[in-house]
């Protein structure tokens, strides 16, 4: 390959479908297609043509990566019938991440045929109540302290504000049980053609009077680092005139085991979470 | 009358300056107020001569002018410096001519490209060639053309491949004699490679080197089958020569598919190989390949860098590779022997490279359940980003990355101008990738010192007799470094990635350093006393 790393661009290709992908999954659209009867040599050079393309944004096994959504399920945010994802992969989807795709008709058509041929998820939501849910969101557990819902809440995590369209309930359970097992990932630097995202590890900032700044990390160069600390506030650095820049492969983010979110908070939780990135229109209709 | 006559001996002297002639290339180190070819001189050192800006004073750099090629992607020229003027490339084969001095245009050329063309890793184009009143391009849909110096006008256009077939060119041409040098880009497609060789005068082709070999062919049995046509070996950097043994040295990258070996059994020459061809006939001299069979992208095509020394006692004439591989390979240059190959990182694929030259793989490789994680990742240790090379010290200054990849691997299908890797590779999701510029000794492999970069790099080295090598990070610092210690004397921030290596030249006796980033070339210079 002519340069320094596989060209991110199809790694970018399948994200939006994430996105798109996500949850509806009450919804799990009765227009949604079936599973179809993919032929096997069809679905290998799916899985070959969803590696070199995809998988560098949706991961290896298409459950989601460092940037892009997990493909498995079984909804379709942006449309799950195979026209609809065809498109998707072929335009993209603006404001998101999701590039248009170059690729051939048969690439694109072996590619959701190994989509299709994927184990369903196994749901784990049980009947959540998604009103308590919120609750435990923005009081309860705390988490409005630190991810933003449409607008309103902290900053220092992810915005959650299309958390259900890109993530399956699976890796949102893993999030908040075990927050450090999978660290979410930033933007990428639009200059850096070969950038990886910025994870959202621990950075801690030793100052030369032995002050210890920590926070995530909103930029980082050969010479600079630039924070956010937990205080919610920006804070830049030149690394000459620091004593360390430390990183931990840690989330800031507590995790809620049982005896801080017990299971039935975590289920309503969960069904609050799962409703976020929902098209404003009705599931299962054309606009 | 006088006047008149000193009036002609100034428009001659300036028809003659303007003309760069191949003796001139050949001597290019006795004019170092000149970039006149890919690397500065046939050599690949990419070293200068010029001293005005020094450790001593490069803190005090300041930018004298900025050109906007106004395209986005990867800006990975390398321009010409020539007599006052700079000749240059941009993305989607833009090419131009700026004044040396002020940064403004003398003329620009945008090629039509059609919509199909296929580069694999962005629409960029390394830079031209020069010979006489021509600059020479290869293009992404695979023609290789000449235009005007004064004008930029097309001059000949000859097409080389079929671009609907993903092959493209991305390679800075070489000129040696009246030949104009191309290698092939494409071995992610199942291209079959070759370098070419074109009458600089007529665009007519001179010769063609299949770099994989057809039925008949010396090193046809080292493909299983018919995978020898899909097979890689693009050419893709530009290559290095040798005017007193008249021997071209051109590097070839990954066999295709690069990340299945299945269809492919045997070490699919000549793929990630030094190549030792005559230019006058494109006759194969001599080859030597370093990464037989490879299956994890790791392309030769770095610099070759031909020195000088006494190895083990006798004089030779050497060829180093700091190889994307992650051994920094020694050969004799006049016959291909192999003398020493040493790893220059982290490296896991192979435990070392035999007496013959052979790496010895690694048999403990672990495949995990989604892979194999193996050091160096496919971007390599290296890549084909100049190296500099400081005749004085004996140093070669390479940028290098500290990354390894999880690499898959299964069966796909050929189909023709369409993506053919056989699976791909994922950044190991434990490690956070890193990168250096490291200083090597290059008969011993020892390091000497190394600067860390935040991230991977995707630019290389100018070393200067000022004491200083100048390097480029991909969070887009250009930085000055002492060349002696790797001391941090000078950086400026310049807002995008840098995805190429700089030049220097010298005009009215300021000596400039010129460096592209992001859409722009940005130009340094001591500031007036």
């Amino acid at each position: 390959m002519q340069t320094a790393q596989n060209d991110p661009v199809p790694i970018r290709t399948l994200m939006t479908m994430a996105l798109i992908a996500s949850l509806f999954w009450q919804a799990a659209d009765a227009r949604a297609p079936r599973p179809q009867a993919a032929k096997a040599t069809n679905v290998a050079e799916g899985r070959s043509a969803f590696r070199t393309n995809c998988a560098p944004c949706h991961g290896l096994t298409a459950h989601g990566g460092g940037r892009g959504p997990d493909l498995t399920s079984g909804n379709w945010a942006h449309g799950g019938s195979d026209a609809e994802i065809f498109r998707t992969i072929t335009g993209g989807v603006p404001g998101t991440e999701m590039p248009a795709n170059v690729l051939d008709d048969g690439e694109i058509r072996s590619i959701i045929a190994f989509l299709r041929s994927l184990a369903p998820p196994v749901h784990q939501l049980v009947g959540g109540d998604p009103g308590r849910g919120r609750q435990t969101f923005t009081v309860g557990a705390g988490c409005a302290q630190c991810h933003m819902v449409d607008g309103n809440g902290g900053r220092l995590g992810p915005d959650l504000s299309r958390i259900g369209a890109a993530r399956a309930v699976a890796y949102l359970v893993d999030s908040i049980r075990e927050p450090d097992r999978e660290l979410s990932s930033g933007p990428v630097d639009p200059n850096n053609h070969y950038g990886l995202p910025l994870p959202y590890d621990t950075v801690t900032v030793v100052t030369a009077g032995g002050e210890r700044i920590v926070g995530v990390a909103r930029n980082e160069d050969t010479f600079s680092v630039q924070l956010l600390d937990v205080d919610q506030n920006l804070r830049c650095f030149l690394k000459k005139d620091v004593r360390e820049v430390i990183h931990e492969r840690k989330s800031l983010m507590p995790a809620y085991p049982e005896n801080a979110l017990s299971a039935s908070q975590l289920q309503d939780l969960l069904a609050y979470l799962v409703t976020l990135g929902r098209d404003r229109r009705e599931p299962g209709k054309d606009q | 009358m006088k006047k008149i006559c000193v009036l002609l001996l100034a428009v001659i002297s300036f028809a003659a300056q303007s003309q760069v002639t191949y003796e001139r290339i050949v001597a290019a180190a006795s004019e170092p107020q000149n970039w006149l070819t890919y690397s500065g001189r046939y050599e690949g050192w990419r070293h200068s001569t010029l001293r005005q800006i020094d450790v001593g004073n490069v803190s005090r750099l300041s930018m004298q002018w900025t050109f906007q090629v106004a395209d986005l992607g990867q800006f990975e020229t390398t321009p010409l410096a020539v007599d006052g003027v700079l000749y240059g490339t941009g993305q989607n084969d833009r090419a131009y001519a700026i004044d040396a001095r002020t940064g403004r245009t003398l003329w620009r050329y945008q090629r039509h490209l059609p919509d199909k063309v296929r580069p694999c890793c962005g629409a960029v184009n390394r830079g031209l060639a020069i010979l006489g009143d021509r600059v020479f391009m290869a293009t992404l849909d695979a023609h290789v053309i000449a235009l005007d110096t004064r004008t930029g006008n097309l001059l000949w256009d000859v097409t080389a491949a079929d671009y609907r077939q993903a092959y493209t060119f991305t390679v800075a041409p070489l000129v040696v004699k009246n030949a104009v040098i191309v290698g092939v880009s494409g071995g992610e497609y199942g291209v079959r490679g070759f370098i070419d060789a074109y009458d600089a005068a007529t665009g007519r082709r001179l010769w063609r080197f299949d770099t994989v070999p057809g039925p008949g062919q010396p090193g046809h049995e080292t493909w299983a089958g018919d995978s020898w046509k899909v097979g890689g070996a693009p050419a893709w950097i530009t290559g290095s020569y040798d005017p007193d043994l008249n021997l071209l040295y051109w590097p070839t990258g990954n066999p295709s598919p690069s990340n299945y070996g299945g269809e492919r059994k045997g070490d699919n020459l000549y793929s990630n190989s030094m190549l030792a061809l005559d230019p006058d006939t494109g006759k194969l001299k001599w080859h030597y390949q370093f990464t037989p069979h490879d299956l994890y992208d790791y392309d030769a095509t770095q610099i070759p860098v031909l020195m000088d020394a006494t190895w083990e006692g006798r004089p030779r004439k050497l060829l180093v590779q700091a190889n994307r591989n992650g051994f920094l390979y020694v050969l004799d240059r006049s016959d291909g022997t192999f003398l020493s190959a040493k790893p220059f990182g982290n490296v896991t694929w192979a435990t070392a490279i035999d007496a013959q030259g052979r790496p010895m793989p690694n048999t403990a490789l672990e495949a995990g359940a989604e892979g194999t994680q193996v050091c160096p990742g496919a971007a390599g240790l290296t890549n084909w980003f100049s190296p500099s090379y400081d005749p004085a010290t004996q140093l070669l200054y390479v940028a290098t990355s500290n990354q390894c990849d999880v690499f898959t691997s299964s069966p796909q299908t050929y189909r023709a101008g369409h993506d053919f890797l056989g699976s791909i590779y994922v950044p190991d999701p434990e490690q956070r990738p890193s990168g250096a510029l490291k200083a090597i000794e290059v008969l011993s492999g020892k390091e000497k010192w190394s600067f860390p970069y935040h991230t991977t790099p995707n630019g290389g080295a100018l070393s200067t007799e000022g004491g200083l090598v100048f390097g480029g990070d991909s969070d887009g610092n250009f930085i000055a470094l002492d060349a002696a210690t790797g001391r941090d004397l000078w950086h400026v921030q310049l807002g995008a990635a840098i995805y190429s290596t700089a030049i220097t030249y010298s005009l009215d006796g300021k000596q400039y350093v010129v460096i592209p980033a992001g859409s722009g070339l940005f130009a340094f210079a001591l500031p007036q006393q």
